[in-house]
């Protein structure tokens, strides 16, 4: 009986990495197949012969990281704090969290243009410039939606985090032997969510990098806009990016599994 | 002057509709152990968690070592705490976690070192300072627990059920080794149990809760032997409590399980015949009637049943409606009563104990 159904699991096991697998591989082998008659990996070269690769990548692994920053400043404290002093709201901070899963990029972009492109006043006195008349402060602004886009990841992988440990008394363990907040968080807490923050960073990293709509709306040299475009213009250069793409991505599950794998443990020893 | 003093302190928590501690009143004198004893519920960690400023006390006054210390935050306290599930920083080594409190204070490196080295001599774990948490026992977690908390050498340690995970030969084992540890370093220890048999073998006193007040405060003995209310002596060991009728108040003579018992008259101070009272005895107190021999009090029922527990035998004695337990010690050479037979137990006036 119990073979059977290690059976039937196997099937399905097999039949969703086929779903998966065929349509990789047959993207794989149309991106050799840039030379006409023969294999070649001509279609790399010519992705990455182009600078606007380099110099998008470049912009959008700074953007990514960035992003990590500010969402991890924005994340780790007010999800301890909520485990710690206000667990009642926990509900509502979700709730905020998964909204990017409802409204679509496109509304959170031309909120952002239609906010911050005049200078925001109050009772008649600018307390901020326009944001989207410089690079600079245009680029502040791809960070906001960034992390606004990455906040159900990282909040979520933050708070699994924290749920997995004893939040409340390892914080009040820390007091007693004299520990104020700063210490707490920095010495404490964030090396026990080690391997969430390594998760939800590089989930954050994974969606900023492929990025398209915040980006192309506020016209930012990101990679995403640059993929679209040489997807519009080019046949085998889109498919070998794809395929880079997914190696990049799996190089961070790796690095999660790697991370992650073996932490906590089991009580040994005697008595 | 007391070295702790909790004065009329009171806790209503936000939305509560009853106070978690009432009128809270004691003081500790340096040096002593005492356990706050009682149910879940009856407010001993609320009191505790007040001392150490993770509660700030809705009323009242906590003054340690002749300063108030009621609003003082938690780190600023100097109060080492140890706590039911160990809290130990999984991140850091076994040194590490001992270590801690003399890192945030700043302390130079070779002193933290020195202090840890004596801290794992003290708990018999020299060997174990590289280990990380999982990598130990329960029992071993809480050794380090405790050393941790004592390193930053503190002005009062407080322990909150600090044994409750532990598994009951270990239970036994660590409460010695704190106790031992407690009078080496002459530390002021407040600990909370509601386990009675380690409240009576650890403390210098007792201080026993219910419904957030305290029912009694006294040394052990005091305690077990003398409880001034029926709370105390139900929750503290085991004990046979029923209903009495008064008889003679003056000659100390009540009807309990349809027989005339002589109690101490002075007990029955302020009582008439006819009024109920409550008359408590312990089980070790009665004894199986030697045949032939007059004795003052005794009961004659029918043997329900027999609990051997090791050291005793518990004879559960049905004499009419009432049961009654009588302890038996050990002993090899004879033989425990038969079930169905009948059995007559006597006990002295002085072991009975009138309670409201």
């Amino acid at each position: 009986m119990a073979r059977r159904v290690s059976w039937f699991a196997w099937f399905w096991y097999v039949l969703g990495a086929l779903y998966f697998i065929i349509p990789l591989w047959g993207t794989f082998v149309f991106s050799l197949q840039k030379e006409r008659g023969t294999f070649s990996l001509a279609a790399y070269q010519s992705a990455f012969a182009d600078p606007k690769f380099a110099e998008t990548f470049l912009y959008s692994n700074v953007m990514a990281v960035l992003t990590i920053i500010f969402s991890l400043l924005l994340v780790v404290p007010t999800a301890y704090w909520v485990h710690l002093r206000v667990p009642r709201m926990r509900p509502v901070v979700e709730f905020i969290t998964l909204m990017p899963f409802v409204i679509p990029a496109i509304v959170l972009v031309f909120g952002l243009i239609k906010t911050f492109s005049r200078p925001l006043t109050i009772l008649g006195v600018t307390v901020l410039p326009p944001l989207t008349n410089s690079s600079l402060s245009t680029d502040f602004l791809l960070v906001a939606g960034y992390v606004v886009l990455s906040l159900p990841y990282m909040y979520r992988a933050v708070d699994n985090g924290l749920r997995a440990m004893d939040v409340g008394t390892l914080t009040e363990a820390a007091q007693s032997l004299g520990a104020g907040w700063g210490t707490i968080l920095w010495r404490i807490i964030l090396p026990n969510l080690r391997s969430a923050l390594l998760s939800g960073a590089l989930l954050t990293f994974a969606i900023v990098v492929g990025e398209l709509t915040i980006a192309t709306f506020l016209g930012r040299p990101a990679f995403g806009p640059y993929l679209a475009l040489i997807g519009n213009h080019k046949v085998y250069e889109p498919a070998a990016l794809a395929i880079v793409s997914f190696g990049l991505t799996w190089l961070a599950m790796g690095i999660i599994d790697r991370v992650t794998r073996g932490q906590g443990g089991t009580t040994t020893g005697a008595h | 002057m007391a070295f702790l003093s909790l004065t009329n302190v009171r806790k209503v928590f936000p939305n509560a509709q009853t106070a978690a501690v009432e009128d809270f009143t004691l003081d500790v004198e340096k040096g002593e152990f005492v356990s706050f004893l009682g149910p879940s519920g009856c407010g001993k960690t609320t009191t505790l968690r007040m001392i150490a400023g993770f509660e700030t006390p809705t009323a009242g006054a906590i003054v340690m070592d002749g300063k108030e210390i009621s609003n003082e935050r938690p780190n600023q306290r100097n109060i080492g705490m140890v706590f039911q599930s160990y809290a130990l920083f999984p991140n850091m080594t076994v040194a590490d976690n001992i270590g801690f409190g003399l890192k945030v204070k700043g302390a130079p490196k070779t002193d933290i070192k020195q202090r840890v080295t004596e801290m794992l001599a003290l708990i018999k774990l020299e060997q174990l300072g590289g280990r990380y948490p999982y990598q130990l026992s329960g029992g071993q977690q809480q050794r380090v627990a405790l050393a941790r908390a004592i390193a930053i050498r503190p002005k009062l340690l407080l322990l909150d059920e600090p044994l409750s995970a532990l598994d009951a030969k270990i239970r036994v084992s660590l409460r010695n080794e704190i106790r031992a540890i407690q009078r080496q370093l002459g530390i002021t220890t407040i600990y909370v149990t509601h386990d009675q048999e380690e409240a009576l073998s650890l403390s210098d006193r007792v201080v026993v809760m219910n419904h957030g007040v305290i029912e009694q405060v006294g040394q052990p003995f005091e305690i077990y032997n003398f409880p001034k209310t029926a709370f105390t002596a139900s929750f503290v060991g085991t004990l046979n409590m029923h209903d009495a009728t008064v008889l003679d108040a003056a000659a100390g003579e009540v009807r309990l399980a349809g027989a005339s018992i002589a109690v101490p008259s002075a007990a029955l101070g302020g009582h008439r015949a006819g009024d109920t009272v409550k008359v408590a005895l312990r089980p070790e107190l009665l004894y199986v009637h030697p045949t032939g021999a007059a004795v003052e009090n005794t009961l004659t029922g029918v043997v329900e049943n027999v609990a051997f527990l090791g050291a005793v035998a518990r004879i559960h004695l049905a004499v009419g409606d009432t049961t009654i337990l009588v302890d038996e010690f050990n002993n090899p050479q004879l033989s425990v009563p038969a079930i169905g037979s009948t059995l007559t137990t006597y006990f002295t006036p002085e072991s009975c104990m009138v309670l409201g």
